[in-house]
C-alpha cells in the first residue's frame, strides 16, 4: 500500500537576490513497511526533505500526499495535528525533556492527542518502553540514563501513538558504534514487526540496514535503488 | 482542552519548583503588590469603625457653639484667636429662643493633677458640666450617680470619676463618698463612670473627671481652657437647626447684618468630611503603590518569561514536533506566568493576613474582607495573564525546525 506519495516537490528560500533551491523537484513513492534511507551530502536538500516528510514544513509547491492525506497545503495546527498522530521522530540528540521521567516524556505524543485518558497513557507509555527493554527505567530521568538507554527511550516515545512512520534523523551520530549497532538492531526489529521507517544519515554503513537508499544531490533525487539487503 | 489545563499547570509547577529561587524573587514583586492592596484596605476598615467608634461620642443631632471652629474655617489664626469666648450662660437664652433645641447643655474643661491620700493622677482632663450633660454625651454612670441639677447650681464640690482615674486613685477601695483633691480643693466622689474608650484612637475619655459647671466657674477663674455649648437637636433636622442656631446667637451676641460670626457652630460633619478626604489620601497613596508594585511585578514576570521561552527554545521545538499546536504551548507559558502571580499573590495575603492579626492584636480591630481576598487573586491572576502574554506568543510562534537546532 502507498504511504507517502511526493510529486514535484520544491523548496525554494530567497536570500537576498539568490533563490536558494532546496528541493529542485523531488518525486518519491514510499510503501507501507518499507525501509528507507535518505543520504546526501550537506547542502543535498536532504534535511529538507526530512522536514518536509515530517510535516515540520510545507513546500513552497508540489503534491505530497501521506495515507491519502493531501499535506502540501496544511495550516499549522493541522500539521500539528498530523505530526502527532502519523510521524514518530527519533533525533541525533535525543531531546527528550530533561527533568521528566522516561515516563512523561513517552506519553508525551499521548497527551497532546488530547483523547486519551491519563490511565491509558500510562498503560501505553510503559508498553513501549517496554517494546524498547526499558520496562525498568520508567521512572529513571534523561541525566540517570546512558546514551543508547536515552535514545530507546526517545524510540519509545516515537512509537507510543502507534505512528505511520518513524522518522530517525542521524539516530547513532550521538552514539559510540557499539551502542550505535544496538539501536540499529532496534530499527531492524521495529521494521520487522512492520513500521515503516524513513533513516536520515551520512555514514554508509547505517543506511546499509535500510533496503532502500535514496541520495540527494543539489536538491534533485540523483540515486534511489534497493541496498544490499533490499536485493536480497 | 480541560486535559490540556492540568497539564499545563502540572508543567508550570514543575518548571517553577525547579526554579526555585527565581521563582520566588519573581514572585516578590506581586507580593508586595498584594499586601500593599489587601492591608491598605483592611487599614482603612479599621480606621472607619474606628472612626465611627470616635463618631458616637459626638452624636450626630449636636451642634457645638464654639469661639474655634473644628477643621479649618477660612478666617486667620488671630481673627480666631480675639473671637470673645463664648459666654456659657448663654445656654439657657438659646434653649428658650431655640425652636430646635432639644437640650442645651455646656461644659468647661482644662487640665489638674488629681490626688487621693497617697496616690496622685497627673494632668487630668477636668469637665466642668451641667446636670444635663449625660443627654448630649455617651457618658453611662457605672456605680453611684450622676450630680443633680441643684447641686450644680449651687457648685457642690462633687466629682464623678473616668474608670481610668478610679483605678488609679482607688486600686483597692471602693471610691464613691471619698475625698479627693484636685489641687487645695476637696472633692467627694459620687459615682464612677463606665469606661469608654478613646476619641480617634488618641485622646483617652477614660482620663477625665466630672464636675457641676458652677463648681468649676468657682474654682477654675481665668480664660483658659475649653468652653462649649451643645446644642442637641433632632437628627433629621441638623442642618436647619444649624441656621436657627447661627441667627440666635448672633442676636445674643448683638452682631448687626454684615459683621462676621465671632464663634463657631461645630458638627460632627467636619470631622467627617476631613476624614473623607484623610480616607481618599490614604486610599489613593495606596493605590499608587499598589500599581507600581504590580507594574513592576508585572515586568519582572514578562522579562523572566522571556528568559525561559529563551531557555526552552529546544524543549518547545521538542513539543511541537511531537503535535504541540501553537495554542497549547502558548497556554503553557500563559499558565505559568499566571501560577507565578498567582502564588506571589496567595503569599502576600497571608503575609498581609498576618499582619492585620497583629494590628487587630496590638493597634485597633481591622479585619481583612473576603472580598479583598478574593480582589487581590484576581488581580494577580490578570497580572500574570498581561505579564505572560508576549513571552507566550513569542515562544508560540517559533518555528518547529529552528527551535530544534537552537543550542
Amino acid at each position: 500500500m502507498l504511504l507517502i506519495q511526493v510529486k514535484d516537490l520544491y523548496k525554494i528560500y530567497q536570500m537576498g537576490n539568490t533563490e536558494v533551491r532546496a528541493l529542485d523537484g523531488v518525486s518519491l513513492s514510499i510503501e507501507q513497511n518499507e525501509y528507507l534511507s535518505i543520504m546526501g551530502p550537506s547542502g543535498s536538500g536532504k534535511s529538507t526533505l526530512m522536514n518536509l516528510l515530517g510535516c515540520l514544513d510545507t513546500p513552497t509547491s508540489g503534491e505530497f500526499f501521506m495515507d491519502g492525506i493531501n499535506v502540501a497545503t496544511m495550516g499549522d495546527d493541522e500539521l500539528a495535528h498530523i505530526r502527532n498522530k502519523k510521524i514518530g521522530f527519533v533525533f541525533q540528540t535525543f531531546n527528550l525533556l530533561p527533568k521528566s521521567t522516561s515516563l512523561r516524556n513517552v506519553e508525551l505524543p499521548l497527551i497532546y492527542n488530547g483523547e486519551i485518558k491519563a490511565h491509558d497513557r500510562r498503560d501505553m507509555a510503559i508498553k513501549a518502553l517496554t517494546r524498547v527493554n526499558l520496562g525498568d527505567r520508567v521512572n529513571h530521568k534523561p541525566n540517570e540514563l546512558s546514551g543508547g538507554q536515552r535514545q530507546r527511550v526517545a524510540v519509545a516515545r516515537a512509537l507510543v501513538n502507534n505512528p505511520a512512520i518513524i522518522l530517525a534523523d542521524e539516530p547513532t551520530g550521538n552514539l559510540d558504534s557499539k551502542t550505535g549497532e544496538e539501536i540499529m538492531a532496534l530499527f531492524d526489529e521495529l521494521h520487522k514487526q512492520g513500521n515503516t521507517i524513513i533513516l536520515v544519515t551520512h555514514e554508509e554503513h547505517i543506511a546499509a540496514h535500510a533496503s532502500r537508499v535514496v541520495r540527494l544531490l543539489d536538491g534533485k533525487i540523483a540515486v534511489d535503488e534497493p541496498t544490499h539487503r533490499g536485493k536480497k | 482542552m480541560k486535559s490540556f489545563f492540568w497539564e499545563n499547570l502540572r508543567i508550570a509547577l514543575a518548571e517553577l519548583w525547579g526554579h526555585k529561587t527565581r521563582s520566588i524573587l519573581t514572585g516578590t514583586g506581586i507580593v508586595i503588590g498584594i499586601i500593599a492592596v489587601s492591608l491598605m484596605s483592611t487599614l482603612i476598615n479599621g480606621v472607619d469603625g474606628l472612626f465611627e467608634e470616635s463618631m458616637k461620642f459626638l452624636g450626630r443631632g449636636n451642634l457645638y457653639v464654639e469661639k474655634w471652629p473644628w477643621m479649618g474655617g477660612g478666617d486667620d489664626w488671630w481673627t480666631l484667636r480675639n473671637r470673645p469666648r463664648i459666654e456659657l450662660d448663654m445656654a439657657d437664652e438659646i434653649k428658650e429662643r431655640s425652636q430646635y433645641a432639644l437640650v442645651v447643655a455646656a461644659e468647661r474643661g482644662r487640665s489638674a493633677n488629681l490626688s487621693y491620700k497617697d496616690l496622685s493622677a497627673e494632668n487630668i482632663y477636668i469637665h466642668g458640666v451641667t446636670a444635663n450633660y449625660p443627654e448630649v454625651s455617651t457618658v453611662d454612670v457605672e456605680f453611684g450617680r450622676f450630680f443633680t441639677d441643684s447641686e450644680d447650681r449651687t457648685g457642690s464640690p462633687v466629682v464623678l470619676l473616668g474608670s481610668e482615674v478610679a483605678k488609679t486613685l482607688f486600686p483597692h477601695e471602693n471610691p464613691i463618698d471619698k475625698m479627693i483633691f484636685a489641687g487645695s480643693k476637696r472633692f467627694r466622689v459620687i459615682g464612677v463612670l463606665a469606661e469608654m474608650g478613646q476619641f480617634m484612637g488618641s485622646f483617652s475619655n477614660d482620663t477625665q473627671v466630672i464636675i457641676p459647671l458652677e463648681t468649676f466657674n468657682k474654682i477654675f477663674h481665668g480664660p483658659w481652657g475649653r468652653r462649649s455649648i451643645t446644642v442637641k437637636v433632632p437628627e433629621h433636622l441638623v442642618e436647619e437647626a444649624k441656621e436657627e442656631l447661627r441667627g440666635v446667637v448672633r442676636v445674643l451676641r448683638g452682631l448687626k447684618p454684615g459683621e462676621p460670626d465671632n464663634f463657631a457652630i461645630n458638627q460632627q460633619n467636619a470631622f467627617r468630611e476631613s476624614y473623607q478626604g484623610i480616607k481618599m489620601a490614604i486610599g489613593g497613596t495606596g493605590m499608587i503603590i499598589t500599581a507600581l508594585s504590580l507594574l513592576v511585578g508585572g515586568i519582572g514576570i514578562a522579562n523572566i518569561m522571556f528568559v525561559s521561552v529563551k531557555e526552552r527554545t529546544r524543549e518547545i521545538g521538542v513539543r511541537k514536533a511531537l503535535g504541540a499546536t501553537s495554542s497549547q504551548i502558548q497556554g503553557q507559558f500563559l499558565i505559568e506566568a499566571m501560577v507565578i502571580t498567582a502564588s506571589g499573590g496567595l503569599v502576600g495575603l497571608i503575609i498581609s493576613t498576618l499582619i492585620s492579626l497583629a494590628i487587630s492584636k496590638f493597634l485597633f480591630p481591622a479585619t481583612m474582607s473576603f472580598g479583598v481576598a478574593f480582589m487581590a487573586i484576581a488581580l494577580s491572576a490578570v497580572v500574570g495573564l498581561f505579564a505572560g502574554l508576549a513571552p507566550a506568543r513569542k515562544g508560540a510562534k517559533l518555528d518547529p525546525i529552528e527551535a530544534l537546532r537552537y543550542e
